[in-house]
């Protein structure tokens, strides 16, 4: 540290300097300016900035760039088209072609040529001289020489595609032979040209059909020729792959596209539009936003109120893997119930990948299977009832009022779905719980109905219960 | 042969009622005529009638005048008994016999009683709803309900329902 570098010399005089000279000159100031900078290498500075020895002279004081050397300049480089040359253009272009090569050149301001155009030498110019004229396809982008796509069209309908396929038609035929075709009065003679056809003397008359029939057959033949050399009217084979392949149908008047891949479908294609999207039904009140009940309201005829009311329970639910190639696979099965409460039970099974998936398909189906169930006093069942599903037995018993659901659990849901309040069950074999489940929605669906029993029978079935104390039981 | 014939009847009924036959035959005896008669009264069986071994015209069941039986030919006497449907079912939908002749079932009156109200007694489990036990008594075969109003018991025989 004890080696102080030249430029930290010199600051550390300059400010002793300056101390003690007040007010430090302009001179002085712009002289030690530099030396104030940072500095990143050891070489020393300079006091100055260097300065050439010859003074430079700009063109302006030359009288280069004067309007009249620039004009002259212009004109020497970018000359008009003298008469001789325009009168040598004049051979090779149209007139039409002449007046668009004069316009092109009025457009262009040689002076502005001569101040700006210039050949680019960045390292960013075109590798190739070019005026753009020409499109190369490898460097050019695509041209688009087709207007845009019409944003109003549509798909024709039948009136509009019918008149579309004959403009099409009548765009092939190249020549009319029918209208051109002599008749039969050209065969008849002077004095029977302007008498109708029905007052002609009989042999005028064969003579006039015998001469039209060979001129029509003549004609035939050379109209058979004709197609033989090729000159054929009508559709060809590549006519009618183009008319298949390429014509629009839509009401855009055949506007060719500039890409080769089809446009893009409208957003409403007539018969699909409102498919596949959930319509959201206004009297829902926005209560199914993803559109979950729409089906199911359509199925069952009730309303999103009444559907939301059900009680819905899942009840079973198993996981299944199956092991395959790829992994084990995971299923899960559910059963859910559905249930008003009040005599009405349904089941649905569903099983899935997905938990929710499944769930909500077994709930959606709950609801859907619902059905009415029988119901004794509103409160019990018609007598004992038994069904089986499998292994799985499942006995049902009525009960009196006031006995309560002594069953198991799943039963018990599915009665509290159902309205039932008294109820004894037992299940006395296997009780798998998706047959449990099943068995006793089997058996609540198949109770007796002494009504029924009683028109088989030709008796008159009487419950004793509503006829003793008054039918006052209950 | 007597209780032997009942639980044969039964099996022929209840085999005749899942085939959906219209009309059957069982062995012509007091027995078994009275079983039948007892089912028609409860409304189980459409007609009964006693014919050969041939089944009497269909128009003719329920107005049948029936040879009478003589010792000629009581041998060949069988009872036709049609059987009932209703709403595609059979209105006799199961018939299980009770007594055999192993082990005739007695039940006292006050058994049929406690049985007719659905309670369990003797070995009796209790009538379900709709469902008809047929006693043989002295009075003849009766439905237990008919049984209780003339205070008899007997041997059950069957339970139908």
């Amino acid at each position: 540290m004890s080696s102080a570098r030249p430029a930290a010399r010199s600051i550390v005089s300059w400010r002793l300097a300056s101390a003690s000279v007040a007010p430090p000159s302009s001179s002085r100031l712009a002289a030690s300016a530099p030396s104030t900078c940072h500095h990143f290498h050891s070489s020393t500075q300079l006091a100055v900035r260097r300065r050439p020895r010859f003074r430079n002279i700009p063109a302006e004081e030359m009288g280069l760039v004067t309007n009249q050397k620039i004009d002259k300049w212009a004109a020497k480089k970018f000359p008009k088209y003298t008469p001789e040359e325009m009168e040598e253009l004049s051979k090779n272009y149209s007139p039409e072609q002449i007046a668009a090569l004069e316009a092109g050149e009025a457009s262009i301001d040689p002076r502005d040529l001569t101040i700006q155009g210039r050949l680019r030498t960045d390292s960013y110019r075109m590798p190739y001289i070019d005026d753009f004229a020409d499109i190369q396809p490898i460097i050019d982008k695509r041209p688009r020489r087709q207007p845009p796509p019409d944003p109003m069209a549509r798909f024709m309908n039948l009136d509009e595609f019918t008149e579309d396929l004959v403009a099409w038609s009548q765009s092939l035929c190249k020549g009319e032979k029918t209208g051109k075709l002599k008749r039969l009065e050209a065969f008849v003679p002077q004095e029977f040209k302007k008498v109708p056809e029905g007052e002609w003397p009989a042999g005028v008359r064969a003579d006039a059909v015998s001469k039209y029939t060979t001129y029509i057959e003549d004609e035939a033949f050379k109209a058979k020729l004709s197609t033989q050399d090729g000159s054929n009217d009508g559709p060809s084979d590549a006519d009618v792959l183009e008319y298949i392949l390429e014509r629009s149908s839509m009401t855009d008047n055949n506007l060719k596209s500039n890409s080769s891949m089809a446009p893009a479908l409208p957003n409403k294609v007539p018969g699909v539009a409102g498919l596949y999207k959930n319509a959201v039904d206004p009297e829902d009140r926005g209560n199914d936003e993803e559109g979950i009940y729409q089906d199911l309201k359509k199925r069952t005829g009730m309303t999103l109120d009444q559907i939301l009311k059900i009680t819905v329970k899942t009840v079973v639910t198993r996981y299944v893997t199956n092991q395959t190639r790829l992994g084990k696979i995971q299923t899960c099965n559910i059963i859910a119930l559905a249930g008003n409460r009040d005599g009405w039970l349904g089941i649905g099974v569903a099983s899935s990948v997905e938990f929710q998936i499944a769930k909500r398909k077994a709930e959606l189906l709950a609801i859907q299977n619902m059905q009415p169930i029988r119901r004794y006093e509103d409160r019990t069942i018609y007598g004992n009832v038994e069904a089986k599903i499998s292994g799985t037995v499942v006995r049902l018993n009525a009960r009196p009022p006031g006995f309560g659901l002594r069953v198991s659990h799943r039963i018990f849901e599915m009665c509290r779905a159902a309205g039932i309040k008294d109820l004894a069950a037992t299940i006395p074999r296997s009780r798998n719980p998706m047959n449990t489940v099943k068995a006793v929605f089997e058996a609540l669906r198949n109770q007796p109905d002494p009504e029924e029993i009683a028109i088989g029978r030709g008796k008159k079935l009487v419950d004793v219960r509503k006829v003793y104390y008054g039918g006052q039981v209950y | 042969m007597g209780i032997q014939s009942i639980t044969n009847v039964c099996a022929n009924l209840q085999n005749a009622a899942r085939a959906r036959l219209g009309l059957t035959s069982l062995p012509n005896n007091k027995y078994n005529l009275a079983l039948a008669l007892a089912l028609h009264r409860a409304g189980f069986l459409s007609s009964v009638t006693r014919a050969g071994p041939h089944p009497p015209p269909q128009d003719q069941l329920l107005s049948f005048e029936p040879e009478p039986v003589t010792s000629a030919n009581v041998a060949t006497r069988r009872l036709w008994v049609g059987l009932k449907y209703w709403d595609n079912k059979p209105v006799l939908k199961s018939l299980k016999a009770i007594s055999k002749p192993s082990r005739p079932l007695r039940a006292s009156v006050a058994d049929l009683n406690k049985v007719a109200r659905g309670f369990e007694s003797a070995h009796l489990k209790g009538l379900n709803l709709g469902e008809c036990m047929f006693v043989s008594t002295d009075r003849g075969v009766l439905e237990v309900r008919e049984a209780l109003e003339r205070k008899v018991g007997g041997i059950v025989l069957c339970r139908v329902s």
